[in-house]
C-alpha cells in the first residue's frame, strides 16, 4: 500500500554508549503490511536500534516518526500500538504459560473472553499443547521463545518488532512460525524483523537492510541484493582426507577470497569469491603440493549469504562475519 | 479497569514467592507466641509512655506487627528484581504504560503485602494482644500511619537496594543484612531506651524504630507529646527514600 504515510519512518538515528557509536545516523521508511528485516552481525546495532523504536532507549540524535507519532514526545502512544519480542528472554516466573499470556492480556486491557478466544487459538497455531500448563520456569529455551511470540498477539496491534525471534528453534518450530508471520502479515500487520540468518531474512522479508557496525550499507529488496552482487560466488570442494588446515590457511589468504568457511558436519568447504575461475585452479595448485586430494568440487548458486558477505566486507575491508563458522 | 488495578494484580500474581510469604508471617508469630512468652516470666511489665504499663509479651506481639512492615517492604525490590532478571521490566516499558505508573504499581502491591501482613499478622495475634486493645479513632488513625508510611520506606529502600544492586546473590544476602541492622537498631525486641548507647543513637534514626512506636502507641492509647514528632520524622523519612527510590529507579540502564 505504496502512498500512505509510512508505518515507520527513520531519518538520521544514532545511539552512542560513550564512545562507542553504536547504530550511527540510520534512515529508512517502513510501509504497512511490509517486513522489513534488518540483517547484521552480531553487535551491528539490531537491538539498539528496535530499544530506541520501541522507545526504551533514547536516541542520542536523529528523528523517527512510528505510526504517525513522533518518538521523541508521544512514546505512550506508539506503546500503545506496537509489540516487542524482545531477544532477551521475557517470562512471568510465577506462572505457568496460560495465566502467563492471560494475565499479560490482562495488563494490556483486552477483554477476558477476548483473551480467552486468542489464547486457545494461538496456543494451538504455535503447536503449544503440550506445555500449556507448564510454569514458565520450567520451560526449554525453544518454548520460552514461543510463549514470548504468542503473547504479543493476544493484544492487538500494528506493528511488531521481532528481535531475533527463531534463535534457539528447531526448524519446523522456525517455520511455523515464519509462517505464522506471513499470515499476519496479509492481515494488515507490519514488521520490523532483526535477524542474522540470511535464509531466514530471504523468506520473510520484503525488503533487507543490511546493517554492520551501526550503519545501514545497503537497502533493497532479497532478489535485488542477490542480482547486484550476484558477482559474488561461491565455490564448494571437499578433501578426500577430510580437512586440511595449511590448505585453509593459504587460500584465506590469497587474493579475490572474501571468505572461507569450513561446515563442520559435511566438512565442506566454502571459499566466498568474486572470481572462482581464478580460485579454482588455485586451489587444486595447493591441493596438489600439499599432497591432499580434493575429491568434488563446484560454483554454487549464488546466495544472500555471498551478497551480505561482500557487502560487509567491502564496507570493512576483510571481513570476519558471523552466519558461517571461519575454518 | 484501571491501568494501576491491572499491573498491581499482575505483581502480586507473577512476583510473589510464596514461600517466603509464608516465612513472613510465621517469623513474628514465632516472637509473639514463643519468645514473647518466653521472657514474660523474667521481664516484668514496663512503661511504654502516657504512663501505660504493658507486660513484654504484649510489648513483642505489637513490635513483630511491625516486623511484617519491613518483611513485606522487601517484596518490592524482589519484585523489580524479578522483572529486570526475567526481562518482563523491559517487556512492560515497551507496553502501553510508564515508568511512574510501573513503579508505583509495585509501591501499591507493596502496600498491599505489608499492611495485608501485618493485619494478619495483627489477627493471629489478637489473642495476645487482644485483651488490652482499646478501640480509638485516633489509635486507629497511628496504626494505619504506622503501617503506611513504614511500607513505603521499606519498599522505597528495597526498590533502592535491587537498582544498585544487580546480581542476584548480592541483592539477597545485602537485604538480608540491611534487615537484621534495622531490625536490632529498632524498638522491636525491647525499648530503645534500654539499649546500649550506640545502639540507641543508630534506632534515633532507624524508621522501624518509629514505625514501631507509632504503631504501639496506637494500638496501647499509649501516645504522648513525641509520638507526633515520631510521626513527622517517620513521614519525612518515607517521602526522602521514596524520591531516592524513584530518582534510582529513573537511572535504570536497559
Ligand atoms: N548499554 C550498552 N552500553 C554500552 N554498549 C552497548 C550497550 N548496548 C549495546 N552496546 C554496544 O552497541 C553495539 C550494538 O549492540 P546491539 O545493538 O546489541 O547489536 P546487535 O543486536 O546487532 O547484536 C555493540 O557493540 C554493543 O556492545
Ligand atoms: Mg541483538
Amino acid at each position: 500500500m505504496r502512498g500512505q504515510d509510512p508505518v515507520i519512518r527513520v531519518q538520521e538515528l544514532s545511539k552512542r554508549f560513550g564512545d562507542k557509536v553504536a547504530v550511527d545516523r540510520v534512515a529508512f521508511d517502513i510501509d504497512r503490511s511490509e517486513v522489513f528485516g534488518f540483517l547484521g552481525p552480531n553487535g551491528a546495532g539490531k537491538t539498539t536500534t528496535i530499544k530506541m523504536l520501541t522507545t526504551l532507549l533514547q536516541p542520542t540524535s536523529g528523528r523517527a516518526t512510528i505510526l504517525g507519532h513522533d518518538l521523541r514526545t508521544e512514546g505512550r502512544k506508539i506503546r500503545e500500538r506496537i509489540g516487542v519480542v524482545q531477544q532477551q528472554d521475557s517470562f512471568d516466573q510465577g506462572l505457568n504459560v496460560e495465566t502467563s499470556l492471560d494475565i499479560y492480556g490482562l495488563i494490556w486491557d483486552v477483554p477476558r473472553p477476548e483473551r480467552k478466544r486468542r489464547i486457545g487459538e494461538l496456543i494451538e497455531r504455535l503447536g503449544m499443547e503440550e506445555f500449556r500448563r507448564k510454569p514458565t520456569i520450567d520451560l526449554s529455551s525453544g518454548q520460552r521463545r514461543r510463549l514470548q511470540v504468542a503473547r504479543e498477539f493476544i493484544h492487538d496491534m500494528d506493528l511488531l518488532f521481532l528481535d531475533e525471534p527463531t534463535v534457539g528453534l528447531d526448524p519446523i518450530v522456525r517455520r511455523t512460525l515464519l509462517d505464522f508471520f506471513k499470515e499476519r502479515v496479509r492481515d494488515g500487520l507490519t514488521i520490523f524483523f532483526t535477524t542474522h540468518i540470511l535464509e531466514e531474512a530471504e523468506y520473510l522479508c520484503d525488503r533487507i537492510a543490511v546493517i554492520n557496525e551501526g550503519r545501514i550499507i545497503d537497502v533493497d529488496t532479497p532478489e535485488n541484493l542477490k542480482r547486484r552482487f550476484g558477482s559474488a560466488k561461491a565455490v564448494e570442494f571437499k578433501l578426500l582426507q577430510g580437512s586440511s588446515a595449511e590448505l585453509a590457511a593459504l587460500l584465506s589468504s590469497s587474493e579475490g577470497v572474501t571468505r572461507l568457511v569450513q561446515e563442520p558436519s559435511t566438512g565442506t568447504y566454502r571459499v566466498t569469491t568474486a572470481r572462482p575461475e581464478s580460485v579454482i585452479p588455485e586451489i587444486y595448485r595447493h591441493a596438489e603440493r600439499l599432497g591432499v586430494t580434493v575429491s568434488s568440487i563446484y560454483i554454487s548458486e549464488t546466495t544472500l549469504e555471498d551478497a551480505f558477505i561482500n557487502l560487509v566486507t567491502e564496507n570493512h575491508g576483510a571481513g570476519v562475519v558471523s552466519g558461517g563458522r571461519a575454518a | 479497569m484501571n491501568i494501576y488495578l491491572r499491573l498491581v494484580y499482575r505483581n502480586l500474581r507473577a512476583n510473589l514467592d510464596r514461600a517466603s510469604l509464608f516465612f513472613e508471617l510465621i517469623f513474628p508469630l514465632f516472637f509473639i507466641f514463643v519468645q514473647g512468652f518466653g521472657l514474660n516470666g523474667i521481664v516484668p511489665p514496663f512503661d511504654i509512655g502516657n504512663g501505660k504499663f504493658v507486660s513484654y509479651s504484649l510489648f513483642l506481639a505489637a513490635g513483630a506487627v511491625t516486623l511484617t512492615v519491613i518483611n513485606g517492604g522487601t517484596n518490592a525490590g524482589t519484585q523489580l528484581w524479578f522483572d529486570r532478571k526475567n526481562g518482563m521490566f523491559e517487556q512492560i516499558l515497551m507496553g502501553p504504560f510508564t515508568r511512574a505508573q510501573y513503579i508505583l504499581s509495585i509501591i501499591f502491591a507493596t502496600l498491599i503485602i505489608g499492611v495485608a501482613g501485618s493485619l494478619l499478622v495483627f489477627v493471629f495475634a489478637f489473642p495476645v494482644v487482644g485483651a488490652s486493645f482499646a478501640f480509638s479513632l485516633e489509635g486507629a488513625l497511628l496504626i494505619a500511619a504506622a503501617l503506611f508510611f513504614g511500607t513505603v520506606f521499606f519498599g522505597a529502600f528495597a526498590i533502592t537496594l535491587s537498582v544498585a544492586l544487580k546480581s542476584s546473590e548480592t541483592f539477597q544476602v545485602v537485604s538480608t543484612f540491611a534487615f537484621f541492622i534495622f531490625l536490632f537498631t529498632s524498638s522491636v525486641f525491647f525499648p530503645a531506651s534500654s539499649a546500649p548507647s550506640a545502639i540507641q543513637a543508630a534506632s534515633l534514626a532507624n524508621p522501624l524504630t518509629y514505625t514501631t512506636d507509632i504503631f504501639r502507641a496506637g494500638l496501647f492509647s499509649a501516645a504522648t507529646s513525641t509520638t507526633s514528632l515520631e510521626l513527622g520524622v517517620l513521614a519525612v523519612e518515607a517521602a526522602v527514600m521514596f524520591v531516592i527510590a524513584v530518582l534510582a529507579f529513573r537511572r535504570i540502564r536497559v
